[in-house]
């Protein structure tokens, strides 16, 4: 599904070409769930964000499904991130003025989904994730994991066929981190496909591969070992 | 601490160089604005107020209960000086004047030492208890007696200058109208600017009784046309005075409904004929620069709030090292002040500086200085302590409550939709503000039009006019005929008033007027051209006609007249006038005869005697387009011809026209309101700036949210834009009926009717500045890249 090949991305500061991806190649196929890692600053958000199509890579190829991804207009841009994507971030980012359900109805209107069909599939989202109670509660009462759930219900409530996680654990306790992350793992195994970047082995090891980043190239690209093998 | 204090504002103000600055240029605008306001209005306010006994002086004026709409004449009948105010207990000094040639344009000839005629205005015939009642300060001469004598003339220094520049003026002859030789007995300094009453010079009041041969002039009661002053005693209660002297004319045939009153010294400029115009100008003057420097504070406020976010980690680390919320709260409270003062400062500068822009609009030749109004000074002290304070409070507070570790983790703006609803209200009252100052300019500018555009039902281009006083009666046909040679001259003729140029009136009665009925009439005499001369228009009948003889015992009446007498059929229908009955023989359309701030009188014209010119007299030309110029040097020299002992000038109707006090007064406030609704759009559009400004900073992540959530720039737009729209919604809501408001409030006859171009044309303004402002900052926001708003992590 997705392809990259020999992907750049740098900076140009007056005296010199910074590098944050060099030379990336990669192939994701539909239903794998990739885990990406690496320290700080590796350029593991970077790379996610190009293949979110929220930033553009500096030279390269990229192509989703066969069809190249360079110098899309806006238009088809927005229409990828309304059709193709789901997006979970570290902090979350729930809009702070609206409700839980509202925030999960945003990106159905941007689809122009009709308003019946909307309370249909939201209120599956919230009884699946046992948030029913919690819908008209704004996000800053809810916890951290909750508020992550919510996010997640709003990455995936438009039915999207890749789903891309930046850290999505990163500010919550192992507890709750787990339980995101086999939410992840069960919505994979409905066909989801999924690209998360951790910190954190363990979390990594719900995916079915490993990326492993450093100064931008990448180290290596391996199976991982199934938790369950782990444990 | 204090120092603390001070060396924290100085690097606050320098840290933000760009918000300082607009946050200074915005209160000073506003500061400015209000002190330029304040000098209108105190400098009104401060008239006559340099004389010693300002609070005792009053104008004996008369009230006219049977005109309509009543009529509060600044005019009295010599005989109050005698028989009524002389006699009354409070009353301590009389003072009897009248302006030479009063009540036709007024002023003399002057012969200078060279022969030619200066005409000089604003000279009165005078008592010598003027110096005792007013605060002169003579130059020249003993006030005791100077005007005691007839043939005396006391001079101002202007126009001794003038007369006699080698100065010594005592004892020196002038000879005024090319007849009258009177002696100067003394000099006084020329009245400060805020006198309502500056005199150019006084002509002893027996002058004017031996000249002007009246009989018993000073037992005369018909003839209002004199000025009478009274001092009272101190502690003497005016009320009184006016009970007791309410009845005065009762006796006197035709004026049953009139009665005299004491008009106060204090209201002499501001309303001297209890007309309000004046107050509710200045009024809506003052709201106005109240209204802007709120909209100052506001925009404070709101640039604060913008500002808030680049201050929140610093007060986010104080408060983790242990500073109060109080302490931060006091310290932005002072920082405002600071600005606040300094803005003060900088506005008391600019407004002395814009000052004579400001005298311009007004037409006065008045000199505004700051520092002449105590008062004002204590207000602005006032103002500016309470605006620095209202205005820091908000933010002071806001920021104080900053909840540290939230802060320092960038989050802000956490909370619920609705935890900025002060910032909505102060929006709202921003956009109402700019919204309805912009409706009551564009009002006021189409009000302005309106009058000045009014159809005065004669036709007022062409026209020039002279007065003057033949010794000695001259067939009026001779004169036009000799005028008429040139092909420039269209027609003449000579009248007692034209419009906009005196007023007569007087009493009539009716055919078919029940037995006590009486109309207070505008009367006027004129010739066989007044009517084709002016452009009037007839309705019914004819014009006088020298075919007809009788018709120097006939009259025309116009519209209004008819109305009032209810006649049908007018031409052959009788007036009364002192019993005497005048037959009508034509009706001419309504026309202005004058202030278009009145409705129009009735009004009624008799034919001068023989066609002869004779006493005083308006002469009237009407030139063909295009040639002013030469049209006024015919007249003057065939005037000359025919009447070489006579001084006069030739004037422009159409000035006369500008002078009327209505129209002076409204052009003003028009140019006053204009500028205010520059200044207004410049404040709000700054407001606005910081406004969304702030809304946008605050949105940048959750625009940046939207974005990957799949919404395009239009979306976004759509829903940044929606809140503003509610509040302009409101805000034409609040604007709109405050204008109707201070329409109705706005005075005069004649108003031009309201019209929803104007309310349009100002909503369509608004909403296209705030359109404008907020695509600036959206798209600005909205075209970026997510990533970025969503970086911080
Ligand atoms: N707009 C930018 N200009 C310059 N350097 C940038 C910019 N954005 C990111 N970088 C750099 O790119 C590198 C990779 O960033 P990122 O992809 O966020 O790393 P990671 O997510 O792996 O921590 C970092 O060193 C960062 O400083
Ligand atoms: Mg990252």
């Amino acid at each position: 599904m997705i392809h990259l090949a020999n992907i750049d991305k740098y900076y140009d500061s007056r005296f010199q070409r910074t590098f944050v991806l060099k030379d990336i190649n990669l192939k994701v196929n539909e239903g794998e769930f990739v885990s990406i890692m690496g320290p700080s600053g590796s350029g593991k958000s970077t790379l996610l964000n190009i293949i979110g199509l929220l930033d553009q890579p500096s030279a390269g190829d990229y192509q989703l499904d066969g069809q190249s991804m360079l110098n899309l207009r806006e238009k088809e841009v927005v229409g990828f991130l309304r059709n193709f994507m789901g997006f979970i971030f570290q902090a979350y980012h729930l809009i702070e003025e609206m409700t839980v359900y509202e925030n999960i109805e945003t990106p159905l209107i941007y689809k122009g989904v009709k308003s019946k069909d909307r309370q249909a599939m939201i209120a599956d989202l919230l009884d699946r994730f046992n948030m029913v109670a919690k819908k008209e509660l704004f996000p800053t009462q809810l916890s951290g994991g909750q508020q992550q759930l919510v996010g997640i219900a709003r990455a995936i409530v438009g039915k999207p066929r890749l789903l891309l996680a930046d850290e999505p654990t990163g500010n919550l306790h192992s507890g709750q981190g787990e339980m995101i992350m086999e939410t992840l793992r069960a919505l994979n195994r409905e066909g989801m496909t999924i690209v998360q970047v951790t910190h954190n082995e363990k979390f990594a090891g719900y995916g079915s591969r490993i990326i492993r980043l450093e100064d931008g190239y990448i180290r290596s690209d391996q199976p991982a070992l199934t938790t369950e093998r782990i444990a | 601490m204090f120092r603390y204090f001070l060396t924290g504002i100085y690097r606050n103000v320098l840290k933000d160089k760009v918000t300082s600055l607009i946050n200074l240029v915005n209160l000073t605008i506003g500061f400015t604005t209000f002190i330029l306001l304040g000098m209108v209005v105190s400098y009104e306010f401060s008239f006559d107020k340099f004389n010693t006994n300002f609070d005792r002086i009053y104008r004996v004026q008369t009230k006219q209960e049977d005109s309509y709409p009543i009529n509060y004449c600044t005019f009295s009948p010599a005989a109050f000086r005698y028989h009524l105010m002389a006699d009354q207990p409070e009353v301590e000094q009389v003072l009897l004047m009248r302006e030479v040639s009063a009540g036709q344009g007024g002023g003399q000839f002057f012969q200078l030492p060279d022969g030619s005629q200066l005409f000089e205005k604003d000279g009165y015939f005078s008592e010598n208890a003027i110096f005792d009642i007013f605060s002169y300060h003579i130059l020249e001469g003993n006030p005791q007696h100077a005007l005691d004598e007839p043939n005396q003339i006391m001079l101002s220094e202007k126009l001794r200058q003038k007369l006699f520049p080698e100065g010594n003026a005592v004892g020196k002859k002038v000879l005024i109208g090319k007849r009258f030789l009177l002696t100067v007995v003394g000099v006084y300094a020329d009245l400060p600017y805020h006198a309502s009453l500056r005199p150019s010079y006084l002509v002893s009041l027996s002058t004017y009784e031996l000249f002007a041969g009246i009989q018993k002039y000073r037992d005369n009661w018909t003839y209002i046309d004199n000025d009478n002053f009274v001092l009272l005693r101190k502690g003497a209660d005016p009320a009184r005075v006016n009970e007791r002297i309410h009845n005065a004319f009762k006796e006197v045939k035709n004026f049953e409904k009139s009665s005299p009153y004491l008009h106060p010294l204090s209201k002499m400029h501001i309303s001297p004929n209890s007309q309000p115009d004046m107050i509710v100008g200045l009024s809506i003057l003052s709201l106005a620069g109240l209204l802007v420097l709120v909209l100052s504070c506001v925009n404070y406020v709101n640039l604060s709030l913008a500002g808030s976010t680049r201050r929140a980690a610093e007060i986010g680390i104080k408060k983790v090292v242990g500073f109060s919320g109080r302490v931060i709260a006091v310290q932005f409270i002072a920082e405002t002040l600071v600005l606040t003062f300094l803005a003060m400062i900088l506005g008391m500068g600019f407004a002395q500086l814009a000052s004579p822009m400001m005298a311009n609009i007004l037409r006065s030749n008045a000199v505004f200085r700051i520092f002449d109004y105590g008062a004002l000074l204590v207000v602005l002290l006032g103002t500016a302590i309470l605006a620095g304070i209202a205005s820091g409070l908000y933010p002071a507070l806001v920021l104080a409550s900053y909840n540290p570790i939230k802060v320092l983790k960038g989050k802000l703006f956490a909370g619920k939709g609705n935890a900025f609803s002060l910032r909505k209200v102060l929006t709202t009252a921003q956009f109402s503000i700019s919204l309805f100052m912009l409706i009551v300019s564009l009002i006021l500018y189409a009000h302005v039009n309106f009058i000045l555009n009014k159809d005065l039902g004669f036709e007022s281009r062409n026209l020039l006019f002279t007065e003057i006083h033949p010794r000695q009666p001259v067939d009026f046909e001779s004169v036009r005929q000799r005028l008429l040679v040139h092909p420039e001259i269209v027609d003449a003729t000579f009248s007692n008033t034209i419009p906009f140029q005196g007023n007569i009136g007087g009493f009539v009665s009716w055919d078919g007027a029940a037995q006590d009925q009486k109309e207070m009439i505008s009367r006027n005499y004129v010739n066989y051209e007044f009517v084709p001369t002016f452009g009037l228009k007839m309705l019914y009948g004819r014009n006088f006609s020298k075919d007809y003889p009788s018709d120097d015992k006939s009259c025309l009446i116009n519209e209004t007249a008819l109305k009032v007498f209810g006649w049908k059929d007018p031409i052959g229908k009788q007036i009364f006038m002192n019993g005497r009955p005048f037959p009508v023989i034509g009706v001419v359309k309504d026309f202005h005869p004058f202030s278009v701030h009145n409705p129009i009188p009735s009004y009624i014209m008799f034919l001068k005697d023989k066609n002869e010119l004779t006493g005083e007299a308006q002469l009237t030309v009407r030139f063909s387009e295009g040639n002013k110029g030469k049209a006024r040097d015919i007249i003057t020299a065939e005037l000359s011809t025919a009447l070489p002992d006579e001084p006069f000038e030739v004037k422009e109707f159409s000035v006369i026209f500008y002078l009327d006090l209505a129209i002076t007064f409204w052009q003003s406030m028009k140019k006053l309101f204009f500028f205010f609704a520059v200044v207004t759009l410049l404040i709000s559009s700054m407001g606005l700036f910081g406004l969304i400004l702030f809304t946008t900073k605050r949105r940048t992540k959750e625009i940046g949210v939207r974005k990957v959530l799949g919404s395009s720039v239009g979306s976004i737009y759509t829903e940044l834009s929606s809140e503003v729209v509610w509040l302009i919604g409101f805000a034409i809501l609040v604007a709109c009926p405050a204008a109707i408001l201070i329409y109705r409030t706005m005075p005069g006859a004649y108003k031009e009717p309201l019209n929803l171009t104007e309310f349009l044309l100002a909503i369509a303004v608004t909403i296209l500045m705030a359109f404008l402002t907020i695509t600036y900052h959206v798209l600005k926001v909205a075209v970026q890249n997510p990533v970025k708003a969503l970086r911080y992590e």
